[in-house]
C-alpha cells in the first residue's frame, strides 16, 4: 500500500533527473560544438581551394591534399613556429623556476615582514603590460636586447611571475611541513629540500603553470609585435598577420597557416590535460 | 651511546614562554617517555632536542658537547614523525637512503645499511614500492627504518602510533619494544599522550604540565607514588578519585583528617607537614577500592551506584557518595552483578590512600 503510494513520486523524481541530465548534456554538447566547430572548419578549409571556400564554405573539401599546408609551412610558418617555440619554452622554464623558488621562499622562509613581500610579488598581477610598453622599449633598446629572443623571454617571464607564483604558493602552502623537517633531519640543505623534496611534489601545479604560460606566450601579440621586427624573429601571432597581409586573397593558405599555428598548443594541452586539471584543482582549491 | 642533559631549557615564541626551565638527565641507552596533556610542551621539547626549534635559553648537552647551535643532522639524532613524513615521490628504498645519499655515503654501504634495516623491520619485500602503496603500519616501519639507517645516538619518536588503529597500535608498540632491546645502547625519547604506551615502553616517564616537569620516575613510581595531584590524576585509567577534606586534629607525628563525605581517618605525618584546619585532598585509585559487607570500621565508605560500565573482565561503577558532587569510580570484577541505585559499602587500605596538602603536593605519611 505504502509502496504503491510512493511509486508515482519516485517515477517523477526519476523523470526530473533524466530531464536535467539531458539538458546538461545538450548544453555541454552545444558548447563543445561552438568551440570546436570553428577550429574544425578552419582545418578543413586548409584542404580546399579558394573557389571551394567561396562556393560552398561549409561543405567538406573535395580532397585532402596537403599542398596548402606545405605552401604555408614554406612561406614562413616554419620560422614563426621555431621562434615561438624558443620564446615559449625559454620563458616557460624561466617563469616556472623563478616562481617556484619565490613561492618556496614565501611559504617556507622565516623572512621578517613576509606578508609585505607576498603583497609586492602578488601586486604585480595589477600591472598592465600596455602601460609599461614605452619605458620597456627604451630599456630594451638601451640594453641592446631590442629585436632579440631575449626581449620576449624576459618580458614574458617578468609579467607572468606574479600569477605563476600565486598558483605555486597556494599549492606549496598545502604541502606538509613534516616533509621539510624530515629532510632537515636527513641533513638536506635548503637547496636540496627545494630540488629533491618540494619541487617533485609540486609536479601537478608546475605542469598547470607551464601549460598556462605556454597558452599565454604562444598567443601573445602586443609585445611580440612591438619588440621584434623582421620575419626571422617574429612569433606566430605576428607572423600570421604578415601572412594574412601578404596572401590576403589566398584564404586556403591562410587557413592552413592558422591550423598549423594552433596545432602544437592543442597537442600540448591534451597531452598534459590530466596534470593541468589536478594541479589547478589542488592549488586554487586551498 | 649518548648521555643527554637538559639544563634549564626555556623556549619562548615572542613573549609567550612555553617551556619554563626544563632540567633533565637522561643516561645512555635509556628509554624515556614524555607524557602530558595537549599543549604541555612535550613535543616542543622533543623538537628542541632535534634542532627543529631553537632553544631560547639553557643548554642541551649530548655526550658532554653543547648542541644548541649544532645543525639537526649533525647532532646524531634521528626522529620518527607522527605523520611518518615519508617522501611520497620516492620508493621505500629511496626514502630510507635519502639521508645517507645527502651525507655522501658510498653506494654499496647505502645499499647494505638500507637492506639490513629493511630486514629487521620486515620491509625487504616493499623496497621498490612507493609509500602510497603501503598500509599505515608499514609506513610507520619505513619511518622507523629511515631513522635506523643513520645509526643515531639518540632516537626521537613524536607520537609515532597515534595515526594507527587500536590493533595495529598494540602490534607496533611491541615492535618498538623489541627494537629497543635490539639497540640497547641507543637512547630513545618517546612522546605520547597514551598512558599504556608510556607505562609499557618506558624505563622512566617524564610527566609534563604547562611547560614544566611535574615528576620523573619509573612507571611504577609514578603510579604508586605520584608527587602531586596532577600526576596522580594523569597517570592511571580511569583517573584517581580525589576526595576533599581537612585536618581536624594535628598531633606531633600524626593528623586526623575528615573527608567531606563524612569519613575520617588518622595518618602519620612528618613534622612540618599539614597544619590543623588545612584543606587536604585524598586520592583513591578505582582499582584500590574493596567492597565489604558493612562490618568494616576503618575507612568505611557508603554510596549508591549511579552507572555501571561493563568492560568484559571488569566493571566500572560510578558511585554517588554523600555530600560529594563528583562521581566516585571503582573497579569491580566482571562476574558480579550490580544495579543502578543499589547501595554499596566499600573500604580502602590505609597504604593505598594518597594524601595531598593544600598546595597539591603529596604527603607521604603512610609510605
Amino acid at each position: 500500500m505504502n509502496g504503491a503510494r510512493h511509486a508515482p513520486e519516485a517515477e517523477r523524481t526519476d523523470f526530473l533527473a533524466v530531464l536535467a541530465k539531458v539538458c546538461l548534456v545538450t548544453f555541454l554538447t552545444s558548447l563543445g560544438i561552438v568551440v570546436l566547430y570553428p577550429l574544425l572548419w578552419m582545418a578543413l578549409n586548409g584542404f580546399k581551394t579558394n573557389a571551394e571556400i567561396f562556393g560552398n564554405p561549409f561543405a567538406l573539401p573535395s580532397g585532402f591534399g596537403v599542398a596548402n599546408y606545405i605552401s604555408a609551412w614554406n612561406q614562413g610558418i616554419r620560422n614563426y613556429i621555431a621562434t615561438s617555440v624558443i620564446v615559449t619554452v625559454g620563458s616557460a622554464i624561466c617563469t616556472v623556476l623563478i616562481s617556484a623558488w619565490t613561492a618556496y621562499g614565501l611559504t617556507r622562509s622565516k623572512l621578517p615582514g613576509k606578508p609585505f613581500f607576498v603583497g609586492i610579488v602578488l601586486g604585480g598581477l595589477m600591472l598592465s603590460p600596455t602601460v609599461a610598453v614605452i619605458p620597456l622599449v627604451r630599456m630594451m633598446q638601451d640594453l641592446g636586447l631590442y629585436n632579440t629572443y631575449w626581449a620576449l623571454i624576459i618580458l614574458y617571464t617578468a609579467f607572468r611571475i606574479p600569477f605563476t607564483t600565486f598558483l605555486i604558493r597556494a599549492y606549496m602552502l598545502g604541502l606538509p611541513r613534516d616533509l621539510d623537517e624530515a629532510a632537515i633531519m636527513d641533513g638536506a640543505s635548503e637547496r636540496q629540500i627545494f630540488w629533491k623534496v618540494t619541487l617533485p611534489l609540486c609536479k601537478p601545479i608546475l605542469v598547470s603553470c607551464v601549460i598556462l604560460h605556454v597558452l599565454f606566450a604562444w598567443n601573445e601579440y602586443l609585445f611580440a609585435m612591438i619588440f621584434t621586427s623582421g620575419a626571422d624573429l617574429q612569433t606566430l601571432p605576428v607572423g600570421l598577420t604578415s601572412i594574412m597581409a601578404k596572401h590576403g586573397t589566398n584564404y586556403a593558405v591562410v587557413f592552413a597557416a592558422m591550423t598549423l599555428s594552433a596545432l602544437p598548443i592543442v597537442i600540448t594541452f591534451f597531452a598534459a590535460q590530466r596534470f593541468f586539471i589536478r594541479g589547478l584543482a589542488e592549488g586554487i582549491g586551498k | 651511546m649518548a648521555d643527554l642533559s637538559l639544563r634549564n631549557i626555556r623556549k619562548a615564541y615572542a613573549d609567550f614562554e612555553v617551556l619554563h626551565g626544563i632540567d633533565l638527565e637522561i643516561s645512555s641507552g635509556e628509554f624515556i617517555v614524555f607524557v602530558g596533556p595537549s599543549g604541555c610542551g612535550k613535543s616542543t621539547l622533543l623538537r628542541s632536542i632535534a634542532g627543529l626549534e631553537t632553544i631560547t635559553s639553557g643548554d642541551l648537552i649530548i655526550d658532554n658537547e653543547r648542541m644548541n647551535a649544532v645543525a639537526p643532522s649533525k647532532r646524531g639524532i634521528s626522529m620518527v614523525f607522527q605523520s611518518y613524513a615519508l617522501y611520497p615521490h620516492m620508493t621505500v628504498f629511496e626514502n630510507m637512503a635519502f639521508g645517507l645519499r645527502i651525507a655522501g655515503t658510498p653506494k654499496s654501504e647505502i645499499d647494505e645499511r638500507v637492506r639490513r634495516a629493511a630486514e629487521i623491520l620486515q620491509l625487504d619485500k616493499y623496497l621498490h614500492r612507493q609509500p602510497k602503496a603501503l598500509s599505515g603500519g608499514q609506513r610507520q616501519r619505513v619511518a622507523i627504518g629511515r631513522a635506523i639507517v643513520r645509526n643515531p645516538r639518540v632516537f626521537l619518536f613524536d607520537e609515532p602510533l597515534s595515526n594507527l588503529d587500536a590493533a595495529l597500535r598494540v602490534g607496533t608498540r611491541i615492535e618498538i619494544a623489541k627494537l629497543k632491546r635490539s639497540m640497547p645502547d641507543t637512547t630513545m625519547i618517546y612522546v605520547t599522550h597514551d598512558q599504556v604506551e608510556a607505562m609499557t615502553l618506558a624505563d622512566r616517564i617524564v610527566v609534563f604540565n604547562d611547560g614544566r616537569i611535574e615528576q620523573v620516575g619509573t612507571p611504577t613510581d609514578l603510579y604508586r607514588k605520584p608527587a602531586n595531584l596532577f600526576v596522580a590524576q594523569f597517570i592511571g585509567s580511569p583517573a584517581m578519585n580525589i576526595l576533599k577534606g581537612k585536618v581536624v586534629e594535628r598531633s606531633k607525628t600524626s593528623a586526623r583528617c575528615l573527608l567531606d563525605c563524612g569519613v575520617s581517618f588518622e595518618t602519620e605525618v612528618e613534622p612540618g607537614r599539614l597544619s590543623q584546619g588545612e584543606a587536604i585532598s585524598v586520592g583513591i585509585r578505582p582499582e584500590d577500592v574493596e567492597l565489604h559487607d558493612g562490618t568494616a570500621t576503618d575507612l568505611a565508605f557508603t554510596g549508591s551506584i549511579d552507572l555501571v560500565e561493563h568492560l568484559g573482565e571488569v566493571q566500572i561503577l560510578y558511585l554517588d557518595l554523600p555530600d560529594i558532587r563528583e562521581k566516585f569510580l571503582m573497579k569491580a570484577g566482571g562476574q558480579s552483578t550490580f544495579e543502578r541505585m543499589q547501595g554499596i559499602c566499600f573500604t580502602v587500605r590505609r597504604q593505598n590512600l594518597h594524601i595531598f596538602d593544600s598546595s597539591g603536593n603529596a604527603v607521604r605519611g603512610e609510605r
